[in-house]
């Protein structure tokens, strides 16, 4: 049986556990994408790279990423971003907790279905930060600040795609044929 | 029927709904702390400093293209510029002459009064790293910090004009607030006649706001606005903004005044952080160890209110 003939939850339960070292790798570059000097029209339009990441982590290996990861990234980008402390880790936490909750129903879906899935949970966070923002007093952006969560699911082919090939390579003892 | 309780013998710790409801106050909890009392400032900085090897890292590509950039610049164009920068200063020496003369007078006149000279002495220069990766405001990354000396509240300026405030310190960068940002405010006047104003940036599309002109006030298009060196924060004629468009509405109480702002807000490399401007008369109020520390946006807030 190879691995495309089962389902994506089927196969999520039979691959082994992702190595603490490729989460920590994947969540480092996505970082580092996140911090490229963006700015102007491409700041918008930005994709959360690590928000992305971390939805993927928290999907396929939730003992060890969940709110606790999701809050200390936040506060990080927090920081990086400059702007108020605790507003990505609000919108983190609300994220992973999105992803808990319908973990299941995620992993029962193919890969298009997912990304709907995860459209609705970035949307959600970023809904969380925008409002926390207005509650602040900023203008809103407009509606173009919409456009980088859709980039952020679009991404989620991609990125499972990347994050799912060491998984995959790697052989796996009595379940590989 | 879906199983949302593990059994007990399999030890998960708290349910997610605990866990997102402890977060999400934890959360809530550090916004109030940093944003009312700033009591995180410390966090803050450490976690800027782990942060700084990696954003240097992420800095790199984008500099490696300048670079190469720079590297294929072709030498015509470098002796156009160059022809420009000459032009330019010669432009500029009369008016820098003019300048140390008028310094030497006022060290003469503010001499018999034991003051100091009002205008700032020396200025750190920095580079511009990066715009704020934050939709919501306008601000910049400088590569100055605590380590060389910059405080916050410092003015910072271009060749050309005002550009902002430093407001956060750390140990190698700091953030710049624009001018151009929400309610960052200056206290300005008009070249022209000598009008005192508040220019405050108006958060949307790079413009300056000038409120609370009523409508008989005398401005025009065109007009220069300067600081006027009242605050203690900035030091007098450094350029502001120049008007552009002037409403004068009879149905309500002041006048809709738009200005651009004059130094290149979006678009310069290098900017010059000034120390603060020794206040040339003592304040009025008593509250006299806090006033050159407060910003110009608390400040014009505080006028604000009756």
């Amino acid at each position: 049986m190879r691995p495309a003939d089962l389902t994506p939850l089927a196969r999520d339960v039979m691959k082994g556990p992702a190595s603490a070292g490729l989460i920590f790798f994947s969540l480092a570059v996505a970082y580092l994408l996140q911090v490229l000097p963006w700015s102007g029209t491409w700041l918008l339009v930005r994709p959360d790279f690590v928000l992305l990441v971390l939805i993927f982590w928290a999907l396929h290996e939730p003992r060890a990423i969940g709110q606790g990861v999701a809050f200390a990234l936040g506060l990080l980008m927090d920081v990086s971003d400059s702007m108020l402390l605790g507003q990505h880790a609000f919108a983190y936490v609300i994220a992973a907790y999105g992803v808990q909750i319908f973990r299941v129903r995620i992993l029962a879906f193919p890969l298009p279905e997912q990304t709907l899935h995860v459209l609705g949970i970035t949307v959600a966070a970023c809904a969380v930060m925008l409002m926390l923002n207005l509650l602040l007093g900023a203008d809103f952006p407009g509606l173009a600040y919409f456009v980088s969560p859709a980039a952020t699911a679009l991404l989620w082919g991609p990125a499972n795609w990347l994050l799912y090939l060491p998984a995959v390579r790697r052989p796996r003892g009595g379940a590989a044929p | 029927m879906m199983i949302r309780e593990p059994p007990a013998f399999f030890h998960r710790g708290p349910s997610p709904l605990a866990r997102v409801t402890f977060f999400t106050l934890a959360a809530i909890a550090i916004m109030i702390a940093d944003h009312r009392f700033h009591a995180l400032e410390t966090v803050r900085l450490s976690l800027s400093v782990l942060a700084h090897p990696v954003q240097q890292l992420a800095a790199l590509p984008g500099e490696a293209v300048g670079r190469v950039a720079d590297y294929f610049t072709s030498q015509e164009r470098l002796l156009r510029e160059n022809q420009e920068l000459r032009a330019k200063i010669l432009d500029q020496a009369a008016a820098a002459q003019e300048a140390r003369l008028l310094r030497s007078e006022e060290e003469h006149l503010l001499g018999m009064t034991s003051g100091k000279s009002r205008y700032a002495d020396k200025g750190i220069v920095a580079e511009v790293l990066y715009t704020a990766r934050n939709p919501f405001t306008r601000k910049i990354v400088v590569d100055k910090g605590l380590t060389s000396s910059v405080q916050p509240g410092m003015p910072v300026i271009d060749g050309t004009g005002v550009v902002g405030q430093v407001t956060n310190v750390g140990t190698f960068t700091s953030e710049i607030t624009l001018v151009t940002e929400k309610d960052q405010s200056v206290p300005v006047i008009a070249v022209r006649n000598g009008l005192r104003a508040i220019a405050v940036g108006s958060g949307k599309d790079g413009s300056i706001d000038i409120p609370f002109m009523p409508v008989s006030a005398d401005v025009q298009n065109g007009d220069v606005f300067v600081t006027s060196g009242i605050d203690g924060v900035y030091p007098p004629g450094l350029v502001v903004a120049e008007v552009t468009s002037v409403q004068k509405d009879a149905a309500r109480v002041f006048a809709k005044i738009s200005a651009k702002p004059a130094a290149g807000v979006d678009y310069y490399r290098y900017v010059m952080l000034l120390p603060f401007a020794p206040a040339a008369a003592p304040p009025p109020e008593s509250k006299a160890d806090d006033v050159p520390r407060k910003s110009a946006k608390e400040r014009a807030r505080a006028r604000r209110q009756p």
